[in-house]
């Protein structure tokens, strides 16, 4: 505490942090948990009205995990531990939906298999009804089993490859090796690679929106009460529940990864070999990866063909129609304020993430506990719900003059926080703190310190917080749905009006369009970092 | 030591971390242009005390003051200390240079003066060449020479060195020691520097103290601390030692006998309070014996006894005698000028060599 005190510019910095975070992140949140009061959430939880969505989403999140994680563990198994070819494409194919918006998938899926669905009415002459449970689990069993397969792929990583040679060496098979040893050691990692993914799925907003039908969960209600009936009190109730499951499924992987594990994405595959399995289980493993990434490939391409032919699939007629359509008047300005609200919420997310990570680690003072808390909190927060909360607190008439690009920016960056500040944390750890000592010691106060020394050594830390920051801000639909303007719409918002107003052709020409930006941007990105850049695991 | 000369200062200091004491009320002075060494084993306080002295912990009673003046309200980089660390610390995104200018460039020295007192210092510590290199291209002993320079380079009132040499090798860390004292004496800066290694102390400090669960044991100059030892602790801590029981049989003016064994013995009388009939503990570095074939005659105090054991360690061979019950730990120096003894030996050494502990 005293070191604060004998430098007054420290504790300024310290207490500028606390304040923004305490009104950007734990204001809204309150604002949400609190609308309904308690008179509220007595009559709301009478009236029963939840429980339905609430079933909804807890079978749905169980169905969706446990299938995807099914075919993500498949994917890593044959990426960590194969041999079989074509592992630089699979990997290729492995990040591409990690940087479009899951909702994309629903796209595709009602493009493919819905009642004028290519395959479902082209090949099959069926119409078949897709909305509801099975539609959805089918979606996000498909929109997220990458992000699956890239948490899993990294927990089995960790294992170390020495230990697996040690039991090969004493005779045990490839597979007893990774029963018997990769499997136990790696076992908190996958947990917390489960839970994870379980929480993707929860909240989950744009796939069940469009193509739940009836079939209601926690965010979709929330959402339609109040797009449709203006139910405010109902709708923060719902959320909180929402939030409740979330935080449960949150601390649960905190318990078992101590909240230390910090996933990034780099493409690169491990040096270290691991003792060979045999030929046809790498094999197998090829069908699988073939198989999978073909269904990748067939909702990209899907989108592709779709955005370049006049009317899919009855037309295929090339045509840049609806490509001139998602550049030109407010469909360009929603590309355009994508494209600058992610780039602006991603530098500040990165530095502020940085900074108040540097100070929570490094600090002496009482009530960094509490601080660090707070700065992780965002992570298990849902898009839906952290929406709400700015649009409960901000969305205020004496707030007007304020332009609401604004607000969307804030809400991204302190939504995103958490990566950038377990990436910092992580960096830290690997900084002794007699680096820190030595530049105070010869004559730096520590935020010079800070800036000269600690800021230019955690440069992959800023860039993991960066790029995974601008990723989810480009892809997210949940977050933005609550905060938008018609001069502040954003590609999401888009893309989900144009699936709604069935214009297939712009709304698949608008997803090409704006996964093709956020990889223009990110290579421009990897060229200014001289190519090293990494996608941390969007929930650090 | 008056006021004037006090350079660091360090007042009835107590630092607790939770519940744990690990410097507890300890007071020591200075002087300036002196090479001061806080000498202990790990866990003694000694590396807490010198961050202290540097700002980077606060001590929870007590003061610290350099120069005359009360440090403890100062943030580290007001307090004049310059701090060489352990591990080094270099900044491993600065090349030497850039690490070398780093406190100028702080300070806001003008591109120039700094451009000559970085090559000056560099020299000085014999980098000249290596500007351009980073911290990761030097080897231990460099890297530690680019931390001194570091320090010094900012012209610090006291340079602060916490185990400086602990990272390299011995026959490094020997050669390193001669250039340390010699950079030192040269400058005339005080130095306070941390070490677990007695060696090390002795042969380094102008002053020493000794550090054990927190506190000061005792503080002097090197062959004080190493000849008259307050406590076993001590005796035993800085260097091999004989402690042997005795028990004071008669007292005089400057003094003392004692009995041990069936011997009897009228050696120096320490300065702690002794009376008659006490039990005390005599304290005999190994070195202050002559040993010798039984039938040799010798001057002083003579011990008859027998070899147990011995161990070679090329400068010096090191016999276990046994004398009376107890084996004694006797050094002989240059062991290749005389024949290996066994058997019956006779040991001698000068009264003045043995040193009372009244503890």
């Amino acid at each position: 505490m005293r070191s604060l005190r004998r430098e007054p510019a420290l504790l300024l910095a310290l207490l500028a942090v606390t304040a923004l975070v305490l009104l950007f992140i734990v204001y809204p949140q309150l604002q949400v948990v609190l609308t309904p009061g308690p008179g509220g959430y007595v009559q709301f939880l009478q009236e029963g009205t939840w429980l339905v969505p609430l079933r909804n989403s807890i079978q749905l999140t169980i169905l969706s995990t446990t299938t995807a994680v099914l075919l993500g563990f498949i994917y890593a198994y044959a990426m960590v531990y194969s041999n079989m070819r074509w592992k630089p494409f699979f990997r290729l194919i492995g990040i591409l939906p990690l940087l479009s918006p899951p909702f994309v998938v629903a796209a595709a899926y009602t493009l493919l298999f819905g009642a004028r669905g290519v395959i479902s009415y082209g090949v099959f002459g069926q119409s078949p009804n897709i909305y509801g449970l099975n539609g959805v689990w089918g979606v996000q069993t498909i929109a997220f089993f990458p992000f699956a397969y890239q948490l899993i792929a990294d927990a089995l990583s960790r294992s170390d490859p020495r230990m697996e040679q040690a039991a090969h060496n004493l005779g045990a098979g490839s597979w007893r090796v990774f029963r018997t040893v990769t499997l136990p050691l790696s076992r908190p990692g996958l947990g917390a690679a489960i839970l994870t993914t379980a929480i993707y799925i929860l909240e989950d907003f744009g796939n069940p929106q469009l193509i739940g039908g009836v079939f209601y969960v926690l965010p979709t209600q929330a959402y339609s009460l109040i797009s449709s009936f203006g139910e405010y009190t109902s709708a923060a109730a719902l959320s909180t529940i929402l939030l409740l499951l979330a935080l449960g499924l949150y601390l649960a992987k905190v318990r078992l990864d101590g909240g230390r594990s910090f996933v990034t994405i780099s493409g690169r595959a491990s040096s270290m070999p691991r003792p060979p399995v045999s030929a046809a289980v790498s094999r197998a493993c090829f069908v699988a990866c073939f198989l999978l990434a073909g269904v990748i490939l067939l909702v990209y391409g899907s989108l592709v063909v779709s955005a370049l032919t006049l009317r899919f699939p009855n037309n295929l007629q090339f045509t840049t129609e609806h490509f001139q359509y998602v550049l030109s008047g407010t469909n360009g300005d929603a590309l355009r304020n994508t494209l600058v609200f992610s780039s602006v919420a991603a530098a500040v997310s990165a530095v502020f993430a940085l900074f108040a990570g540097w100070l929570v680690q490094r600090g002496h003072w009482k009530g960094r506990q509490a601080l660090d808390l707070l700065l992780i909190l965002p992570a298990a927060i849902p898009g839906i719900f952290f929406g709400l909360g700015y649009l409960l607190a901000f969305n205020q008439r004496w707030l007007d003059f304020v332009d609401r690009g604004w607000l969307i920016i804030i809400a991204f960056v302190f939504w995103n926080i958490p990566v950038g500040y377990q990436a910092a944390a992580a960096g830290l750890r690997q900084i002794d703190r007699s680096i820190d000592e030595a530049a105070t010691s010869l004559g730096a106060s520590s935020l010079r310190g800070f800036r000269d020394v600690i800021l230019p050594m955690l440069g992959g830390s800023l860039r993991v917080g960066f790029v995974t920051t601008f990723v989810r801000a480009v892809t997210t639909l949940s977050l933005v749905i609550f905060l938008f303007t018609p001069p502040t719409t954003v590609a999401t918002i888009r893309i989900y009006q144009l699936v709604g107003d069935l214009n297939w052709g712009a709304a698949t020409a608008y997803t090409v369009a704006d996964i093709g930006m956020a990889i223009i941007a990110l290579s421009v990105f990897a060229v200014l970092a001289r190519g090293r850049i990494a996608l941390g695991g969007a929930r650090a | 030591m008056t006021p004037e000369t006090a350079h660091v200062r360090v007042s009835h200091v107590t630092k607790r971390f939770g519940g744990v004491t690990a410097v507890d009320d300890v007071s020591f002075e200075v002087p300036k242009g002196a090479f001061a060494t806080l000498l202990g084993p790990s866990g003694c306080g000694k590396t807490t005390t010198l961050r202290m002295i540097a700002g980077f912990y606060d001590p929870d009673q007590g003061d610290i003051e350099i120069a005359g003046k009360r440090v403890n309200e100062l943030p580290v980089h007001r307090r004049g200390t310059a701090m060489v660390f352990q591990d080094y610390a270099l900044f491993p995104h600065m090349t030497v240079r850039d690490n070398v200018a780093y406190g100028l460039r702080v300070a806001h020295v003008s591109r120039s003066e700094r451009e000559r007192r970085v090559a000056e210092t560099l020299a000085f510590v014999g980098l000249k060449g290596l500007e351009g290199r980073w911290p990761n291209q030097l080897s231990g002993g460099q890297q530690q020479r680019v931390a001194v320079a570091r320090a010094l380079v900012i012209e610090p009132q006291v340079l602060l060195l916490d185990e400086p040499l602990s990272n390299l090798d011995a026959k490094l860390r020997e050669q390193l020691r001669v250039e340390m004292r010699i950079l030192q004496r040269r400058l005339g800066m005080t130095f306070v520097y941390v070490t677990h290694d007695q060696e090390e102390a002795l042969s380094l400090s102008d002053w020493i103290a000794v550090m054990n669960a927190g506190r000061v044991e005792q503080a002097g100059a090197p062959w004080e601390i190493y000849y008259h030892p307050k406590t076993a602790f001590l005796a035993d801590f800085v260097g091999a030692v004989n402690l042997v029981p005795a028990k004071v049989t008669d007292l005089a003016d400057g003094t003392v006998t004692v009995s041990f064994g069936r011997h009897h013995a009228k050696v120096r009388r320490p300065e702690a309070p002794l009376r008659a009939g006490q039990e005390v503990q005599l304290c005999v570095r190994p070195e202050s014996f002559t040993i010798a074939p039984p039938d040799v005659a010798a001057a002083g105090l003579s011990l008859p006894g027998a070899t147990v054991r011995r161990a070679f360690l090329g400068d010096t061979m090191r016999y276990w005698v046994k004398v009376d019950d107890r084996a004694w730990i006797v050094d002989q120096p240059d062991p290749g000028g005389s024949a290996t003894l066994d058997g019956a030996v006779s040991l001698s050494l000068r009264a003045d060599r043995v040193h009372v502990i009244a503890e």
